[in-house]
C-alpha cells in the first residue's frame, strides 16, 4: 500500500509526529489502570492541549492564529506553575494586550469596516485564536489556514482512534 | 526567433515604445506573407492569407495594435504555419498556453475551412467573430494564469492613449484594474478618453481605472479595491467549506464558516476525548520509525494492539467511556442537571463501535447540525439507547 503523505514534511506528518511524540509522554506520565471517569476526563484535557499544542508548533508561527496559540498556551502553563509575581505579570502583559486589540477593534469598527457584517465578524474573531487584532482581510486568511489545519487535525486523530479502537 | 521572443518579453514592460515596435513589425510580417499565397486555394494557405487580411482589418477598424496582437493565438489555433508570427506578438508563452486552453478548438476549424470563396470575405466574417468574441476572452483572460502580463498589456495599451506612467502594485490590484479595464473596453464606444479614467497620480500607489458612472474618489476607490479582495477571500473561503455553493451572500457565507469551524473544533474535542479513554495500554513508538509512512508504523504496532490486555480493558471502557462523554457534555455543552444525573447513572453498555459511528457519522454532516446545543445533546442520548 502506498504512503498516504509522501512529503514528509508537510503538515500532516509534522502534527502526526508531534502529535504522537505527546502521547506518548502522556501515556508514560499516567498509570494505565486508571478507569475513573475524572481521571479520563484529566487525560482528555491534556490530550486536547497536546493536540493544539502540537498543531501550533506545526505551523511553527507562520500565521497570526497559530503566534496567538502558542500564546495562550504558553500563558496557561505560567498560570498553573507559577507562583504569585509571574501570575501577575502575566495578568499584566494580558490585560495590556486586550486593551490594545479593543483600542484596535474600536478604529476599525469607526472607518467602517463592517460592511454589515457585524455580529458574524465578532463571532469568527472569537473562534478564531488571536482573531480578535486582526482586520476583516487578514481574518478571513487566517480563517482560511485555521479550516485547513483543523482539517488536517481531525484526519489524523480519527485515523488513530480507528487504528486503536477494537 | 528566441531571442527576439525574450527581448519583447523583457521590452513589453518597460514603456509605449515597444508597443509600437511590435506594430512595426506585425506590419512587416503580414507584408511578407501576403507576398506568399494570396491566390492559393488550400485552407492553410487560406489562413495564411486570411490572418494578414484580418490584421489589416482589425488594424484599421479597432485603431489598437494592442488589439490586434491580441487575437493572433485565437487564429493561430488553427494552423501550424505560424509560429514565429504568435510568438512575438504574444508577451510570454505562458500567455498563449492560456490561451490555447480556453478557446475551443472547434474555432479553429472555423479559421481554416473558410472554403474557397475571396479572401476578403472570409478575412472580413472572421474580423467580426474576432470582435465578438473578444468580450468573451477579455473576460476569460481575467482568470488564467497569465493575469500578470496580461494586466501589464492592458497597461501598455492605456499608455498609448494617455501617455501616463503606470506602476501595477500586486495581482489583486492588477486583478482589479483589469477588471475595470475589461468593463470599460467591452463597452467601448471607441473613446477611450480621460473623462471615464481617473488616475491615483501618487507613485507606488494602487492605480485603480473607475468604471463608467462610479465616483472617482481616491477614498471610494481604495474601499472598492478592498472590497474586492475582501470578496476574493470569502470565495476562497467558500472553496474550503463543503456545501457552501448555494448560499449567495456574505451573511450566508459567513454563519456556514463559522459553523463549520465550530463543529470542527468539537470534532477535535470528541476524539480527543475518544482517544483518552480508548488508548491507555498502546505505546507509540514514534523514534523508530519515520513520519511520512505513517499507515505503515501505524500498522507496525499489531502487536501491541493485540496484546491480551487490551481485550481486558476493550470491556472496562464501556462504563468509563460514557460516564467519560457525559461529563464532556456536562463541561461542554451545559446540558440540564437531571438529564445528565440519568444518563450518568445508567449502566446500558452498549459497543463502542456503535457509539463512535453513530456519534461520528452525526459529526460528519455539520450542515444539518444546529449550534443549539440541545440538538447535539439528543444525538448523544440517541447514541446511548
Amino acid at each position: 500500500m502506498s504512503p498516504h503523505h509522501p512529503n514528509p514534511s508537510s503538515l500532516k506528518s509534522r502534527f502526526t509526529t508531534r502529535f504522537l511524540r505527546a502521547l506518548t509522554k502522556i501515556n508514560a506520565q499516567n498509570p494505565i489502570s486508571s478507569s475513573s471517569p475524572r481521571e479520563i476526563l484529566q487525560r482528555f484535557r491534556r490530550i486536547k492541549v497536546a493536540a493544539d499544542k502540537s498543531m501550533a508548533y506545526s505551523v511553527r508561527s507562520r500565521r497570526t492564529w497559530s503566534r496567538a496559540m502558542r500564546w495562550k498556551l504558553r500563558s496557561r502553563s505560567w498560570r498553573q506553575a507559577s507562583s504569585v509575581r509571574r501570575l501577575k505579570i502575566t495578568t499584566s502583559c494580558h490585560q495590556a494586550i486586550m486593551k490594545k486589540t479593543a483600542h484596535e477593534r474600536e478604529n476599525k469598527t469607526t472607518t467602517g469596516e463592517g460592511v454589515g457584517f457585524g455580529v458574524q465578524t465578532d463571532e469568527l474573531r472569537e473562534l478564531v485564536p488571536g482573531g480578535e487584532a486582526m482586520d476583516l482581510c487578514n481574518l478571513l486568511d487566517e480563517t482560511a489556514h485555521y479550516i485547513k489545519c483543523l482539517t488536517t487535525q481531525v484526519q489524523v486523530m480519527r485515523k488513530i482512534v480507528d487504528f486503536y479502537s477494537p | 526567433m528566441s531571442h527576439g521572443l525574450h527581448s519583447l518579453e523583457t521590452c513589453t514592460y518597460n514603456g509605449m515604445d515597444m508597443t509600437v515596435l511590435e506594430r512595426q513589425q506585425a506590419r512587416l510580417k503580414w507584408q511578407q506573407l501576403q507576398n506568399y499565397g494570396v491566390q492559393n486555394n488550400n485552407p492553410t494557405e487560406l489562413c495564411a492569407s486570411s490572418v494578414p487580411q484580418i490584421q489589416g482589418f482589425l488594424g484599421s477598424s479597432l485603431g489598437s495594435g494592442q488589439l490586434v496582437e491580441m487575437k493572433k493565438p485565437e487564429v493561430y489555433l488553427g494552423s501550424d504555419d505560424f509560429p514565429k508570427f504568435v510568438n512575438f506578438s504574444v508577451a510570454g508563452p505562458e500567455f498563449s498556453a492560456s490561451k490555447m486552453d480556453l478557446v475551443p478548438p472547434e474555432d479553429a476549424a472555423d479559421y481554416c475551412i473558410s472554403g474557397t470563396s475571396s479572401c476578403q470575405m472570409t478575412a472580413f466574417q472572421t474580423a467580426v467573430m474576432n470582435e465578438e468574441r473578444e468580450d468573451v476572452i477579455l473576460k476569460k483572460m481575467e482568470s488564467t494564469t497569465g493575469r500578470e502580463s496580461f494586466s501589464k498589456r492592458k497597461a501598455e495599451a492605456v499608455q498609448d492613449d494617455k501617455c501616463k506612467d503606470k506602476r501595477v502594485k500586486g495581482e489583486v490590484e492588477g486583478e482589479s484594474e483589469v477588471k475595470t479595464k475589461c468593463s470599460t473596453e467591452v463597452s467601448r464606444n471607441s473613446s477611450k478618453e480621460n473623462s471615464k479614467a481617473s488616475e491615483v497620480q501618487k507613485p507606488d500607489y494602487i492605480h485603480v481605472r473607475a468604471r463608467r458612472g462610479q465616483a472617482t474618489d481616491s477614498h471610494s476607490l481604495a474601499e472598492r479595491a478592498r472590497r474586492e479582495k475582501i470578496s476574493k477571500k470569502m470565495k476562497c473561503l467558500q472553496d474550503l467549506v463543503p456545501g457552501c455553493n448555494k448560499i449567495t451572500g456574505k451573511a450566508g457565507m459567513l454563519d456556514e464558516i463559522i459553523n463549520y469551524v465550530q463543529s470542527l473544533q468539537r470534532q477535535v474535542e470528541f476524539l480527543s476525548m475518544k482517544l483518552a479513554a480508548v488508548n491507555p495500554s498502546v505505546e507509540f513508538n514514534v523514534d523508530n520509525l519515520p513520519a511520512k509512512e505513517f499507515p505503515a508504523y501505524v500498522a507496525n504496532f499489531p502487536a501491541a494492539a493485540k496484546s491480551p490486555a487490551m481485550a481486558n480493558l476493550a470491556c472496562l471502557q464501556f462504563n468509563p467511556l460514557q460516564k467519560a462523554v457525559s461529563c464532556m457534555l456536562d463541561a461542554t455543552m451545559h446540558p440540564p442537571q437531571t438529564a445528565t444525573e440519568g444518563i450518568a447513572s445508567a449502566s446500558v453498555s452498549i459497543p463502542e463501535q456503535a457509539l463512535s459511528s453513530s456519534c461520528i457519522t452525526q459529526l460528519q454532516p455539520f450542515s444539518t447540525w444546529n449550534t443549539d446545543p440541545r440538538g447535539l445533546y439528543n444525538v448523544y442520548n440517541m447514541g446511548f439507547h
